[in-house]
Formats: C-alpha cells, structure tokens, sequence
C-alpha cells in the first residue's frame, strides 16, 4: 500500500528518520503515504487546513493546540520530518530502548510526552502555565455552560493543587508532578502499525 | 467502550493506524505475515525496476548515491533470498546477516552502543529485581504484541545480546556475591527469558513452537479484545444513561442504573411466574367457560366486555388467568403431570426468595465496589482540566456528549468542593439542623395521628348511609394531600439543614419514605378489612351453594322422575359462586399499579412537557421572562422518582401472588418508562442547579428497597399462613389452609421416609437451635468483617505512608545508597547497620511526617528533591567505564531521572 509513497521517499531520509524518531522502516513508509494523502495542496507539507480536515481533530476542543503542535514556531507548513518528530511522541515507549543510549533522550520518553502535554497548555511558550492560559483552555472545554466567575475558581483551584513555588502558574516540573500517578507512558501511546 | 480499548485504537487521521478495528488491523497483519517473508526481496526488486522513471522527479546526487546503496543491498541479498520463505528462516538469515561484521555500518555501531548497554544491563542487576522485572515485562509485551517482522536487525541483535547476557549470568550464578533467594529469583528470571526468546531468535528448537505460540497468544488477545467489546455493548440502554448522565450528572444517572437493574429483576421474576404458572395453565389447564371459576357469571356476563368494566379489571379480566381465581385446584395438569398448585405456591414463595438475595447481593456488591478506590483527592481540578478530553472521539454527537460530561463533572466537583470549604459557624448549623430533624418529626407524627384518625372515622363512616361525596372520599383526599405537601415542606425544611445535595438527597428520601409508609398502612388496613368481610360472606354462600346444589339435584330427579341417570351438570355461569377475596386483593393492587403509571405518566406529560413548551414557546410573548424566571424548566425529581419506583415495586411483591398477571404488567411499565423517562428528562429537562455526584454505590436505594421488599413479605406470608383459602376459587380451593399443598405432596409423591423427616425438621426441638445457631454465626461474621474493617484501615494508613515515604526515597537517595543496601544484604547480623543508614532513615521519616501536615511545605520539599535528583550529575557514574559499584542509570522507572526539558 505504501509503494508508490515509500519511492518518493529517500532511503537515506527513511534511515535518518528512523534514527531520530524510532520508528521502524514500514511504519516509516506507511505513515508517508498517510502524510501523502492529507496533503491536498500536494506540495510535501502539510499546512493548518490539512490538519482541520480531519474530523478528530475538528471537534476537539484543544484541536487548535494539537495542530500547533505540529509546528515550529512562526511556520506554517510542516514536512515530513517534522510530522514523524511530532508523530514520536506518541510511539509506544519499550524499556529495553530505554537504556541503549543515556544521553539522548527518546522522544518518547515519559518527560517528552508530557513536554508534549504541557505545550498544549502553554499557550505563549513561556514554559509556564498561567491562570489565563487555564482559562482560555478552560473555557475551550467547557463552553458557556460554566460562569465566568466558576470557570476563575476551577483555574485557580488548579492552580492551587499544582503551584509549589508560589508563583501562582503551573511550571513543566509541577506539571510534571500533578501528573505523576497518571499512566502517561500508556495513555499517551499509540499503537502504529508496524 | 472506549475506555477499554485504550491502546488499541485508531486514530487514522493524525496518519496512524491502531489496532481499534481489530478484524482489519489483524488481517493485515496476517496478509503481511503470511506474505512477509518475500516482501522485502520483491519490494527490492521493483524498486529497482522502477528507479529510471524516478529519476525524473529528484535530483541526481542522492539518488545516485542510493542507487549505490541499492546495489550494494542487491549483491548482498542472493545468498539470503534462497531461505526467505518462512519468518524464522528469515530471521535466521537476518542472524547470520548479523553476524557478519562491517555488512552494514549503522548497524555496526549500533550493535557496539548495544553491547555496552548489555554490559551496563548486567551492572544494573546488583540493583536489584525491580528493573529486571520491569525490562522482561516490556520485552514480553513485545513479543506478544509487536510483529515478528517488525523486529528490526538492531532489536534483534540486541536481544540476542541480551540472551547472551542471561545465558552467562546462569552459568555463573554460583559466583555471585548474593544471598540465596536473589540468586534463585535471578535464575529463574534469566531462564524464562532464555526460554522465551531463543525460540524467537531462531536458535534452538522452540522456533515453530514459539511461532505457533506467538499466533495463538494473538489470537487470543484478539479474541479477548472482541469479547470485552461485545460485553459493553450487551449491557441495555448504556448509551442512553451515559447520555443522560453527562447532561444530568451522575445523581440523575443512578436513578436510570436503578430503574435498568429493577427492569432486570423483574424480567426473572417475570419468566418465573410465567414460565412455571401462567403459560402451564393456558397451555394444559381446563379452558375457559368449563367450570364455574373460569366463567364470568350469568347476572355480568351482559357488561362483561364494556369498556369500563374492563378498566376496573371486572368483567372477562377478572376470570382470566391474569388472576389468582382463575386457576384450578386440580393436583396435576396435563400429560406432563405438571403440578400447578404447588408450583403456584412455590413461585409465589420464589419470587420473594430470588428478590431477597438478589437485592442483597446487589448490596453486598455495592458496597465492595464503594470500599475499593477512596483514594487520592490531591489533583481533581487539576487532573479534570488537563487529562479529561478523550482525544480519540471522532464523532460530533459524542464530542458533544463529552462537553456535556466535562462541564458535568466540573460542576459536581465545584459542588464537592463548595461543601468542603465552607465550615464556618458550626453552632449555628448544628442548631440547624437539630431544628429542622425537630419539625420534620412532628411533621410526620401529625400526618401519622391525622392518618389514624382519618381511617377510624371512615371506619364509622362505613356503618352509616346517608353520606356526602367528601365523607365518602375522605381518606383518598387526605392522603393524596399529604403525599402533595409532605415532600415539598420536607424539602423547604432541609433547606435550613444546609447539607451536601448528595446527603440531603438521602434524608428526603428517608423522610419521604417514612411519609408514604403511612400510606400504605392506609392501604393494607383497609384490604384486610375487605378481606375480613369478604370471608364472612364467603362462609355464608358456601352453605347456600351447597344447599343450591342439592336443591338442584333435588328438582332435577322430582322434574325428571323417569331419568335415573346422573342430571347434567350445571352451566358454569349459574353457579353461586363466594367473592374470592384473592382475586379481590389482586384486582385492587392491579388496579393500584395502573393508575400509578397512568399518574406518573401524566405528570410528566404536563408537568414537565406541556411546561417546558409553554415556558419555550410563550416566552415570546410574555411579560416576563418565563425560562429564567418563575415557572422555568422542570428538574427531575429524583427522590420521587426513585421513592416511586420503590413503592411500585412494594406492590408488586404484594400483590404478585394474588395477581400473576401483575409482574408483566411491571415489566412492560418499566420498559416503556425507560424510554419515556429518558425522553423527557433529555427533552423537557434542565440539570440541577447544583448538579453533585452521586455516590458509587446507590446502596440507599437498594436499602429503601429491601425495607419495602420486607415489608410487603409480612402480609402476603400471613395470608398464606393463616386465611383460609376461598372454596371455589384458585390453585388452593378446598384446603384449609394454603401452604397444604407442600404437605399434600409430602405425603402423596415423596417416599414415606422423607415425610418422617420433614416431621423431624419441622420440630420446634430442632429450629430453635437452628435459629440459635443462625445468630450465632451471623454475630461471628459481624464481628470478623468489622476486625477485617479495622485492618483495611490500617493497611490503607500504611500504604498511604509507605507511598509518601517511597516518593521521598526515589527523589532523595542517591546511588550509593544502592550499594549500601547491597552491602546490607549480604551482611550475616542486621543489627550491625551502619549508623549512616538510620541517621538517614529517621531524617526520611521525619519529612514523611511533615509532609501530611503542612501540604504546601511538604510539597515543597519534595520538589526541592525531584530537581536534586533529575540533575545530570546523579546520572554522571553510569556512562563511565563499568566497575562493580556503579548502579544502573536512575533509581525508578525513568520519572525522576530524565535531565530537565530540552527545549
């Protein structure tokens, strides 16, 4: 199935992919062809629009954010690379990769997918989760069926479970530690095809 | 659904493709793996066909230089392509391949990376069992999950490395410095693996076995997946509650968990009474217009099928086998032998029997679930807002249901939340509330004397005759005012009480309940009255019909002096007949049953559809605002509904043995007000103003339930004991008293023997120690499953501690701690610890103890630690040369261990 799409890829930029992301050489060719058909302007990047069109991420509330997720910041267009970078967080992590090698962190690692997590919170990218961005997810969320005044206690109530350091907005580590006893390795995991 | 089929979904359109259809996704995978083996060669091979035409799109460099690669693959492959056919061979030559150095650079250096790993593997066992366990846990994961195919050249060099590793620690256990029982655990770990993979690696002769394994283990998963599936959706009107339920929240959901369970019993009790009762008598019992029982009589058989003496149940419905008075009292029925009148009495004792047990193991169960998962209320907002939405819905309708859901359970939490903060001023809710139980208790004395009252003056309103309409109808009046009133005062007074909703839920509907007992009181005090009249008269018209008969007999042989036959016998319907008090009682609680849907059914007709639409669509034109301000949406009532359905239930049990026909009735009243009930709360409902969760288990229901179920038990048990049975009608007719019939058996169908024995067991001498032995075990039992509660308790307490301590010790021990524990180990006295290690055991225990007490502090400290612990130059002695005292990297699973975010 993925032929066709695999002949456009080079054997060199499959072997550095699957160096960078993990991914094995077919399900490397398979999610090309995946890449290939949601690429309506045909031009080997996928902009907003494609993203959009996928029913999934259409009604999800925090659509927006996943897709910005996709890309690199001031860009609008994401090629293949990019696409398999993001696509790597979710790849099951397996503990005997784990220790191949301790220097460079997997992408899939535990902290990485939460990295991935905290982003779509972080609206401005400043590594801090503040009471505004809660409520502007918030109100993602939730719609018009909360008061205005409610949705303020929820985020501040967050904010209370989760602010250690009195800064009164949720970093990565804190992030991190409210998240501590939610099985992120799995839930965060998606089984490709091999 | 959704949630167990986690990590097996599909998410297409992000470019993957899951598992979550497993018939598609294991069909591919079979294709593949049936095909796989000549799939890389043939891929190959065409590729290279193929590689002038796609020169044209991409420039020259790199394509050339792959075509050098491709070559180079090319000349490689022939030796190896002569043994593709199968997987393992494949794999076999995928070994050889291997072994051969410098075939292929990356995997070269891979291999090397890969041995170090193994030998960094192998420091990392003195660490101990937990990360062995955890790294054969994850390569068995791979091995039944993961294709055999997929298993690239570097995965499995390094599994052979690691089968290496394994096989020389086996070899050499006797060497290592360990204590016996790690030895032993070791060597059982490393021989499970062995066994496990060299089959998969293609060595050894567990290949096809280990194929062959890999296949059913999938199979099976597959199977199990699909099974689970099918269970989810085997279960009636789940999507329907989880609609309701993430509109209404959960509290409104429990009233439909119930209403679906009590459908559930019903439908037993329903095949019960029909299967062994109903459908034998139609089936093989005599037909109707036979005898005098199943005939309607002379004087009504001209109205007999009006309209409204149907709808009283008079007429054809009363001599039908709807009833108790239809039934012969012949001993067997049919060919078969069936004994109707034991098996009537039977079932009737049965139905009692099987809801008793099953109400109480549905309680029993309840409260097993409830004790199980009380933990942790650290995170819930934070645990809402950031892991709530389930990113694989793909489908609008449930996207919307989920929004509906999220903003639900905000709102309960913000409910659960309101509650738990506000306690100021506790004097003053205390006196509350002692107000409040003061009011609502002389409430319900003066309902209850009012009550009283009112019957004994229709008791003497009963004597007279010249009465009005109001004198007549005195005691319905007041009563259906009293269930009017009653709940809406009670409710206004529990607004003082100020309680959580959940809990003010309860006492409604305890108080309500208490309410409506009095109403059945009512109920029962004046059946029993008819049912004491009904059994004078019956005596007096046993004489007369026997005496009619003779009479007949008499004037038959003076008419017809000449016939010395037998005289024909009498037409059924001329027959005088008693009242029947059974099928009295049945034809009033059915009649109670019907004008209580027809009730509940109207109300919400009206009360909430024809208000919901006046308040929709007159708000148009209306001086104020109708939707938010006075007659508004209805709520769903959920302590009437609920005490409703009690109630009915409470009827039922009553009045199934006098009226068979009744349990279908219910059943089909519960289906429909299934569907009706979810119809209008998603149509003409608003949720609650304070929506609130309800409580795991709905034991409070079960509990109303089992009172009522109680309660109902004591009146149907006295008739069958102690009335006498009517004489000419039912399954009983012509015995003293019911339960005659197990006796008749007894004696007639069982050996001799068996009757002595009945006699025995029957013995006051041998139930009274029974009985006594009964409680007994029963204050046994209580006493252990509270000892039983009581360790719980403790246990949760130390797990809670252990946890505490266990996140300090991840974050706070560095590794030479490890070697210390080791040290410790093999030590022959552990009385000779060194004091280092209890200095710092004390110092854990003392921020174990800080940390319940101040959160924020605690918290604190703990993330001063986690930092302490994710700086790289913990991790420094693990890339360093291997020496017998560096630990493997990071002390848990990788949660405190990564360095700090990259980017």
């Amino acid at each position: 199935m993925g032929s066709r799409a695999s002949s456009l890829l080079r054997e060199e930029d499959i072997e550095e992919i699957k160096k960078e992301t993990g991914f094995s050489h077919s399900q490397i060719t398979r999610l090309y062809s995946r890449f290939h058909s949601l690429d309506k302007g045909e031009n080997g990047a996928l902009s907003r629009e494609d993203f959009q069109r996928i029913p999934e991420l259409a009604i999800n509330p925090l659509g927006d954010r996943i897709i910005n997720a996709f890309f690199p910041e001031g860009e609008d267009q994401v090629n293949f690379r990019g696409f398999m970078r993001t696509l790597a967080h979710f790849r099951p992590v397996e503990d005997n990769e784990k220790n191949k090698d301790p220097t460079a962190e997997p992408l899939n690692s535990r902290n990485n997918k939460l990295l991935f997590a905290f982003r779509l919170y972080d609206l401005d990218r400043d590594d801090k989760i503040s009471r505004d961005e809660l409520l502007q997810v918030l109100r993602m969320m939730v719609g018009v069926n909360i008061s205005d005044e409610q949705l303020g206690s929820i985020a501040d109530r967050t904010i209370q479970e989760a602010d250690t350091n009195g800064d009164m907005s949720i970093s990565f580590s804190e992030f991190i530690k409210v998240l501590e006893k939610v099985d992120v390795e799995q839930k965060m995991s998606i089984r490709f095809l091999h | 659904m959704p949630k167990k089929s986690d990590n097996t979904r599909k998410l297409e359109d992000v470019g993957i493709e899951i598992d979550g259809d497993p018939d598609s996704a294991d069909e591919v995978k079979n294709t593949k793996s049936k095909g796989g083996g000549k799939k890389p060669t043939g891929k190959r091979g065409k590729a290279d066909d193929s590689e002038d035409g796609e020169d044209e799109d991409e420039d020259d460099k790199p394509q050339k230089a792959r075509r050098a690669n491709r070559r180079k693959a090319a000349q490689q492959q022939p030796e190896e392509e002569d043994s593709d056919d199968e997987i393992p061979q494949r794999r076999a030559a995928g070994n050889r391949r291997r072994g051969k150095p410098g075939a292929n650079g990356g995997e070269n250096g891979e291999n090397k990376r890969n041995k170090r790993g193994g030998k960094k593997q192998k420091e990392g066992k003195g660490k101990g069992g937990g990360k062995k366990k955890s790294s054969s846990e994850d390569s068995k994961s791979e091995g039944g999950d993961e294709e055999e195919e997929s298993m690239s050249e570097g995965e499995r060099a390094r599994l052979m490395e690691e089968v290496e590793e394994k096989k020389k620690l086996i070899a050499n256990i006797r060497n290592k410095p360990w204590r016996m029982k790690r030895r032993l655990k070791h060597l059982k770990e490393a021989q499970l693996f062995v066994d496990k993979f060299e089959g998969a690696l293609g060595k050894g002769k567990g290949r096809k076995l280990y194929a062959y394994k890999v296949m059913m283990m999938k199979k099976w998963i597959k199977f199990q997946r699909d099974f689970d599936n099918f269970k989810t959706a085997c279960i009636p009107w789940e999507r329907k509650i989880k609609e309701v339920e993430s509109h209404f929240g959960s509290s409104v959901a429990s009233y439909f968990i119930f209403l679906r369970w009590m459908y559930g019993m019903n439908l037993v009790l329903f095949s019960l009474t029909f299967g062994l009762v109903v459908i034998p008598e139609v089936l093989m019992g005599l037909p109707y217009g036979s005898i005098a029982r199943k005939t309607v009589p002379r004087e009504e058989q001209d109205s007999a099928m009006d309209y409204s003496v149907l709808t009283d149940f008079n007429g054809y419905c009363k001599y039908s086998v709807l009833f108790y008075g239809y039934y012969n009292n012949q001993r067997t029925i049919g060919f078969l032998k069936f004994r109707l009148p034991l098996s009537y009495l039977m079932v009737g004792i049965g139905t009692f029997g099987y809801s008793l047990m099953v109400v109480i193991r549905t309680m029993a169960k309840n409260a097993d679930v409830g004790g199980g998962d009380g933990e942790d209320s650290e995170f819930t907002f934070a645990w809402k807002m950031f892991t709530s939405w389930d990113y694989l819905i793909g489908n609008a309708e449930t996207a919307d249901n989920k929004y509906a859901s999220i903003t639900t359970s905000f709102k309960e939490s913000i409910v659960d939340e309101q509650e738990n903060q506000k306690d100021e001023n506790i004097h003053l809710r205390r006196f509350l509330r002692v107000l409040a139980n003061f009011l609502i208790t002389c409430t319900l004395g003066g309902s209850g004397y009012l009550i009283y009252f009112v019957v004994k003056r229709s008791q003497e309103f009963q004597n007279m005759d010249d009465l009005g309409w109001y004198e007549k109808n005195e005691l319905e009046i007041i009563m259906s005012l009293l269930g009017l009133v009653g709940p809406m005062l009670f409710e206004t007074i529990a607004e003082l009480e100020e309680y959580h909703p959940r809990i003010a839920l309860k006492w409604q509907l305890g108080r309500i309940f208490a309410l409506f007992l009095g109403n059945l009181y009512t109920f029962l005090l004046a059946l029993f009255d008819e049912v004491n009249a009904k059994l004078e008269e019956e005596q007096e018209i046993k004489n007369a019909s026997i005496w009619f008969t003779k009479e007949y007999y008499a004037n038959y042989t003076l008419n017809n002096p000449n016939d010395t036959g037998t005289p024909p016998p009498m037409d059924p319907a001329d027959v005088i007949r008693g009242p029947c008090w059974e099928t009295t009682v049945g034809i009033e609680f059915v009649k109670l049953t019907v004008s209580d849907i027809q009730v509940t059914y109207l109300t919400i007709l009206i009360g909430d559809f024809l208000r919901a639409m006046i308040v929709r669509f007159l708000n148009y034109c209306w001086c104020w605002d109708l939707e938010a301000g006075w007659p508004s949406y209805g709520e769903f009532d959920i302590s009437g509904n609920v005490l409703g359905l009690v109630f009915n239930q409470g009827m039922i049990w009553m009045g199934a043995f006098y009226a068979p026909g009744l349990v279908g009735i219910n059943v089909l009243r519960l289906l429909t007000s299934m569907y009706y009930q979810c119809w209008a709360v998603m149509a003409c409902n608003v949720p609650h103003e304070r929506v609130f969760k309800a409580s795991k288990s709905n034991n409070f229901y079960m509990g109303l339930l089992l009172l009522i179920l109680f309660l109902s038990l004591l009146p149907v048990v006295y008739t069958i004991m102690s009335l006498p049975p009517s004489f000419d009608c039912g399954p009983f007719s012509g015995k003293e008293r019911m339960f005659d019939v197990i006796i008749e058996t007894i004696e007639l169908d069982l050996p001799s023997f068996l009757g002595t024995l009945f006699t025995y067991a029957a013995n006051p001498g041998l139930i009274i120690p029974a009985i006594l032995l009964m409680v007994l075990a029963i204050y046994y039992l209580n006493s252990v499953s509270q000892a039983y509660q009581n360790a719980n308790l403790e246990l949760k307490k130390k797990m809670q501690m252990a946890r505490d301590e266990e996140k300090n010790r991840r974050n706070n021990k560095d590794s030479t701690n490890q070697v210390m524990k080791d040290l410790e180990d093999l030590l022959p006295n552990r009385s000779n610890l060194p004091p280092a290690e209890e200095a710092k055991d004390k110092h854990e225990e003392k921020k174990a103890k800080v940390k319940p007490g101040a959160a924020g502090n605690g918290v604190n400290l703990q993330k001063d630690v986690s930092l302490a612990s994710a700086n790289p130059n913990a991790r420094g002695p693990v890339t360093q040369a291997p020496g017998p005292r560096a630990p493997g990297p990071g002390a848990g699973r990788g949660r405190g261990q990564g360095p700090p975010p990259r980017r």
